[in-house]
């Protein structure tokens, strides 16, 4: 709760450092310092709230439990992360420096509400506060089109499912009269009227958009290769696992008890995504579109966690959230410094930047889902969530196939690092400080590969 | 059939007509007028529900300034029907058919929806003082957060409305 | 000592670190003394741990707990380390034959500019092999067979430079995914009908608590374990990457690819014998596509002109008489035939290796001959492991693959001449190469008879410790009718059970064990009749169909790859040419043509993309309201 409030009024003062602040590299300084303020705030809000029953705020608007104050504080500390890998790269972009961060931090506010919504409407809001930082930061870029387009594109779609789930917000209140998820109707009753149920699809197909599952995928692509890559780098990781997490409270807490009328569908979302974006991954030339394509094949196994409904999918989608973003943002670091964005711009980068490609290689090793790495115990967690619930065995089976094509797009990458000749050209020389920030991202993916209960350690 | 219905039934066909209208016409001009026109029927279901505030906010906010601005943007760009993109006929046949389509299987799905009613007497709920009194008690947060979103919108439009001029930028 | 077997994969992880993180500062000779050395200090506690071991007061596996792995609800994975006789007789031919391999290694690969990273990715190889073995339960076996996956497929692809040698790391790789995504199948569903993986708690529930499919769950689990072998020790149908493997540097192939990595597939079925003696369906299978395979390659074996390309199937083959042997439920027969195999194969390699180097780089058999008056050392040696492999007795050869063969004649009679061709093509196929290679008149060009010479002593000293235990090797299991001890068995006997003993009378032994060398040694004479020298005349017929490998690697790319990426082509094509650029022009068109024309192309490409939602929110619609419901 104080981090909603923290996370605002840094914003704030973000924005008018702008003002104040001419040198553009002190905006980034003070940018990275209110990240670690901001997660000092959740980490105090962690450790003074008792690990009891759920605490409802305002009316049952929020409610504050363990998994919510424990997702914002990894969320908070991923975006740490990230403003000190990505931070220098941000300067590039365009002139509003400071705005850029102040926008970032209220995509903070709302993955916060999104972790403890406990109401239609603070969804609602939590997922527009979540949503329109990002149209705006993905056409930053206003020189190059392509970002204009993406951040057009983006807005256009999201207004679109935006509607949707405000359709499927209507419907349920029609059949139940009530906003507040744990209080619908439905949940005691025993005939499930269609009006709840087509509420309970709207809702579905709404979140799905913003988690890029398919069909509702197809934004993806454009907008994540369009965007100004810092920002991809967020887009992919932060906000797709708040949006997860905002996916995972509605469909467990509020809709679980009727899980059998959504499983079906869900698990044909799930099946579609799995396959179209691990099939089409394989083609792509861009390894900013090929991960693209990548996030949405992850985004296919973290709604394995929703599709699950017990206690593992919850630990499943924390641990996936932290090891697929922490991987993926160090992947874009290493991205951001090269040159050619193809997989050719790749080739030799082993002789060159040997330690670069070194931490690329565990990155994607944790995106293959490699055992000893992050992404392998997220893999096994989510895919344990669905085995407890004894259903879909032919998803998993499916996933595994897909897993291992996988492997191929994100095993090219390497490739070219290590077994082809070519020069790959740098913008400019990694700094040892950046070398040692890949190094210890590098080994938190390896270190949640090996301790994953330490992610578990807080809820 | 009372007046309350016979009033709904107009409205609503208004309201269903003037928005096929908005995405039909092919001067963009007409469609902002259509679009007002929308508005306004919508403001009499507003009205019909007992929610008068709502109803003048609709017509102040959307109706008039923002559609007034929406006007304002087409007529200074100097947009008319030439510029408009001709859809070619396969992609009017798509968005016939995906609509219909949408329609047909939502019809299909909820017709044996049961329709509670939620409010059987009519309450006061719409009026100014009541409404508030609503949105600063119960529905405070959601009404407080809502300013985060307009924040971010706001410097949305700076950051990409604004010229980039690159000597100022140090 | 026992305590301490965490030290085993410890040193090869350090060697890797070092290696690894200096691979630009540290010079080439210092590498190869690191790398050797960490796993000679490996070697030495693992000799520590097995006279702890054989000594008649252990008793039991020793559990070792590192730390917790995994803990969800009901659900408690430790990483724990597990010592009995099995792990301890894996670990002494991984470090033994690995340190070998690594002296070797030194000399080999003294003249490639990768040796630091080579000898980094060869510790790491190591270490993996040394989880896998070492592991107490099936994840930690899993994560050291995903590692030396991994590492097979660095080394194959080596030499990168080599686009072949690339896309065979890549085939290799691919392959054993297959193949892991069986293994991993059994596991969950291990998991999920006895809620552990660990071997002690798995096989104590066997036989006591039914699975959720009764009787069948056995045979479900057990062939999905299977599957996960059948990619890593290359059994009929996922084999093709091995002898693709060969483009590896030949140390490599000596080590992964002939005596430890896939013989892991080996490993896992003598460990889970337990289960695999419950489903006695799926042994069937196994021994069927052991005897298969074994054939198959010995077949593919007699028309190949690469020296390694022989042996890659030749290791095929052999892999196929292990699954034969554990089919037919003589699974320490097959651990002994691992460990022979282990010593005459990796001599083998090792041999061709040394070839290799005096020729340049030259494989083909052809282009050889006579090498034998330079290269003495390497010659004798190389008799020393076909006379092993082909199974002329007092060789260790002889003693392991007569038991399987002898195992196969009590299992079913038919299988076992079947099994008795696969051998004497073995026989055949070895001294085919042996003669070409040493004897008769050089034939290749001036400048590489020149330069004929024999390996540095780094090279030459590892071969003979490998031919003393290809000789000595299988002394410890003698044939019953030889010696009532059996000294293998009898150290398995705690850990692996075999279905079923088989007794036969001693003359049917003597029997077999007399028609199966004397047919080794009449094939070694039409080896050596047949091939003094060799024809360049292409071949026709049923030999063309065996020189291309009975075209396996074409059906596969036709029935399989093509098909796949076909798929995937038109999955791009569809969705991201015609659908999205087809309508609108592409993105780098609009660029060109300005921001008035980018205006349409969003309506339109916006258009199509909701259009594809739209239909999408139908189909789920229909399929919630009119589909099928749980």
């Amino acid at each position: 709760m104080k981090a909603i409030i923290a996370a605002t009024i840094l914003g704030i003062v973000m924005m008018f450092a702008g003002l104040q602040m001419k040198n553009k590299s002190s905006v980034v300084t003070l940018a990275i310092v209110l990240a670690f303020l901001l997660l000092g705030v959740n980490i105090w809000d962690l450790v003074a709230t008792p690990a009891t029953a759920p605490v409802g705020y305002f009316n049952n608007m929020l409610r504050i439990d363990r998994y919510a104050l424990w997702f914002s504080t990894l969320m908070t500390g991923v975006t740490v992360l990230y403003t000190l890998l990505v931070g220098k790269e941000i300067q590039k972009v365009g002139v509003h420096v400071a705005e850029y961060f102040a926008l970032i931090f209220f995509i903070l506010c709302g993955v916060y509400i999104l972790s403890c919504y406990n109401n239609m409407l603070m969804l609602f809001l939590g997922i527009e506060i979540l949503s329109i930082p990002q149209y705006i930061l993905a056409g930053s870029d206003k020189k190059n089109l392509k970002s204009s387009e993406a951040s057009l594109k983006y807005f256009l779609m999201g207004a679109f499912s935006t509607g949707i789930l405000l359709m499927g917000i209507t419907l349920l209140y029609g059949a139940t009269g009530s906003f507040n998820i744990v209080a619908y109707s439905f949940l005691q009753s025993d005939a499930l009227n269609p009006l709840a149920l087509g509420g309970v699809i709207f809702v579905m197909i709404a979140l799905g958009f913003k988690v890029s599952a398919a069909p509702m995928h197809m934004w993806t692509p454009d907008v994540y290769d369009g965007s100004p890559t810092p920002f991809t780098a967020y887009m992919a990781t932060v906000v797709k696992a708040s949006a997860f997490f905002a996916f995972i409270r509605l469909f467990q807490v509020s809709f679980g008890s009727i899980s059998s009328q959504w499983t079906v569908v869900l698990s044909v979302i799930t099946a579609a995504t799995l396959l179209i974006g691990n099939l089409t991954a394989v083609f792509q030339q861009s390894v900013k579109r090929m991960l693209s394509y990548s996030s949405i094949a992850q985004a296919g196994f973290m709604l394995f966690a929703v599709l699950a409904v017990n206690a593992v999918a919850w630990q499943g989608i924390i641990i996936y959230a932290v090891a697929y973003s922490i991987a993926t943002i160090g992947i874009f670091t290493v991205l951001m410094k090269l040159k050619d964005y193809t997989y050719d711009g790749f080739n030799g980068l082993a002789k060159k930047e040997p330690l670069l490609a070194f931490v690329t290689t565990i990155f994607l090793f944790s995106l293959a889902g490699i055992p000893l790495t992050g992404g392998f115990m997220a893999k096994y967690y989510v895919i344990q969530a669905v085995m407890v619930q004894n259903q879909f065995l032919w998803l998993v089976i499916f996933g595994l196939l897909m897993a291992a094509i996988s492997v191929y797009y994100y095993f090219r990458v390497i490739i070219a690092m290590y077994f082809k000749e070519g020069n790959a050209e740098l913008h400019a020389p990694v700094t040892q400080g950046e070398k040692v920030l890949l190094v210890i991202t590098c080994g938190l993916v390896i270190l949640i590969g090996i301790f994953p209960q330490l992610l578990l350690s807080w809820i | 059939m009372g007046i309350y219905d016979i009033a709904f039934w107009i409205l609503t066909v208004i309201a269903i007509g003037c928005a096929l209208g908005v995405i039909l016409s092919r001067n963009p001009i007409n469609s902002v007028l259509f679009l007002i026109a929308t508005f306004f029927a919508i403001s009499g279901h507003y009205l019909l529900l007992n929610a008068q505030f709502l109803a003048i906010v609709n017509i102040i906010v959307y109706a008039g300034a923002i559609m007034v601005l929406f006007l304002f943007v087409i007529m200074l760009m100097n947009l008319n029907a030439d510029v408009e993109p001709q859809k070619g006929r396969l992609v009017q046949l798509a968005g016939v058919v995906s609509g219909g389509a949408l329609l047909l299987v939502l019809l299909a799905a909820l017709r044996t929806a049961k329709y509670p009613t939620l409010e059987s007497t009519p309450n006061e709920i719409g009026l100014i003082q009541n409404l508030g009194e609503v949105l600063f008690t119960q529905y405070v947060l959601p009404f407080e957060i809502s300013s985060v979103l307009f924040l971010s919108a706001m410097i949305g439009a700076i950051v990409i409305g604004k010229k980039e001029d690159s000597t100022h930028s140090a | 000592m026992t305590q301490l077997v965490y030290l085993i994969p410890l040193f090869p992880l350090i060697g890797f670190l070092i290696n690894g993180l200096g691979w630009r500062t540290i010079p080439k000779t210092a590498a190869g003394i690191i790398g050797s050395l960490a796993i000679l200090a490996s070697f030495v506690v693992s000799v520590g741990i097995f006279f702890e071991v054989n000594s008649p007061s252990f008793h039991g596996p020793v559990l070792v707990h590192l730390f917790d792995f995994i803990q969800t609800g009901k659900l408690y994975i430790p990483f724990t380390f597990q010592v009995d006789a099995l792990s301890t007789l894996f670990l002494l031919i991984i470090t033994g034959v690995g340190f070998l391999i690594h002296v070797y290694s030194t000399s080999y690969m003294h003249h490639d500019e990768g040796m630091v990273k080579y000898f980094a990715f060869l510790n790491l190889f190591v270490f993996s092999m040394l989880l896998l073995v070492l592991g107490a339960n099936y994840l930690v076996m899993f994560i050291g067979w995903e590692g030396v996956g991994l590492c097979s497929y660095l080394l194959i692809g080596f030499w990168f430079k080599n686009r072949d040698y690339t896309n065979a790391a890549k085939k290799a790789f691919v392959m054993n995914r297959i193949g892991d995504l069986g293994f991993l199948v059994g596991m969950m569903m291990i998991l999920f009908n006895y809620g552990t993986l660990s071997y002690g708690e798995f096989f104590g529930k066997l036989g006591t608590v039914p699975g959720a499919l009764g009787e069948n769950t056995y045979n479900w689990i057990a062939v999905c374990l299977f599957i996960g072998a059948i990619g890593k020790s290359a059994q009929i149908p996922l084999y093709t990457w091995l002898p693709d493997a060969m483009a590896g540097p030949t140390p490599v192939s000596a080590l992964i690819h002939a005596a430890t990595m896939v013989t892991a597939g080996i490993y896992m079925i003598a460990r889970s014998s337990v289960l695999y003696n419950l489903a006695p369906f799926t042994l069937h299978i196994v021994a069927i596509i052991g005897l298969a395979t074994a054939i198959f390659a010995a077949t593919v074996a007699i028309k190949q002109y690469d020296i390694k390309k022989v042996l890659a199937y030749s290791t095929v083959s052999q892999l196929g008489f292990m699954f034969l042997a554990l089919g037919v439920g003589a699974y320490t027969t097959a651990v002994f035939h691992v460990m022979t195999h282990a010593f005459f194969k990796a001599l083998l390699f090792l041999g061709s290796g040394s070839v290799i180097h005096a020729m340049g780089g030259e494989q083909d058999i052809r282009l050889m001959g006579g090498l034998g008056k330079k290269m003495r050392i390497t010659q004798i040696t190389f008799l020393i492991g076909c006379l092993a492999i082909s199974g002329i007795p007092g060789f260790s050869g002889f003693f392991s693959k007569d038991e399987i063969l002898a195992a196969t004649y009590a299992h079913d009679p038919i299988l076992y001449y079947m099994a008795l061709a696969a051998a004497m093509m073995t026989a055949f196929y070895m001294f085919r190469l042996y003669f070409l290679t040493f004897t008769g008149k050089f034939r290749g060009t001036h400048d590489q008879e020149h330069h004929l010479h024999e390996s540095p002593s780094a090279m030459t000293i590892p071969l003979i410790v490998l031919a003393i235990l290809s000789v000595v090797g299988g002394y410890v299991g003698l044939p019953a009718v030889i010696s009532e001890h059996h000294a293998l068995a009898s150290y398995l006997s705690p850990v692996v059970s075999n279905a079923g003993e088989h007794h036969m009378a001693a003359g049917t032994e003597w029997l077999l064990m007399g028609l199966s060398s004397g047919l080794s040694v009449v094939m070694i004479i039409y080896a050596f009749t047949a091939n003094k020298v060799p024809s360049f005349v292409p071949n026709t017929g049923l030999a063309k169909l065996l020189e291309n490998k009975w075209y396996v690697d074409e059906i596969y790319d036709a029935v399989i790859v093509r098909p796949l990426a076909a798929l995937s082509g038109l999955l791009d094509k569809f969705v991201e040419k015609s659908g999205i650029d087809g309508i609108v022009n592409g993105v780098g068109k609009g660029v060109r043509y300005g921001s008035d024309r980018i205006r349409m192309l969003q309506t339109g490409q916006v258009g199509f993309y909701i259009f594809v939602m739209v239909l999408g929110i139908v189909a789920l619609f229909a399929i919630t309201f009119f589909g099928v419901k749980l």
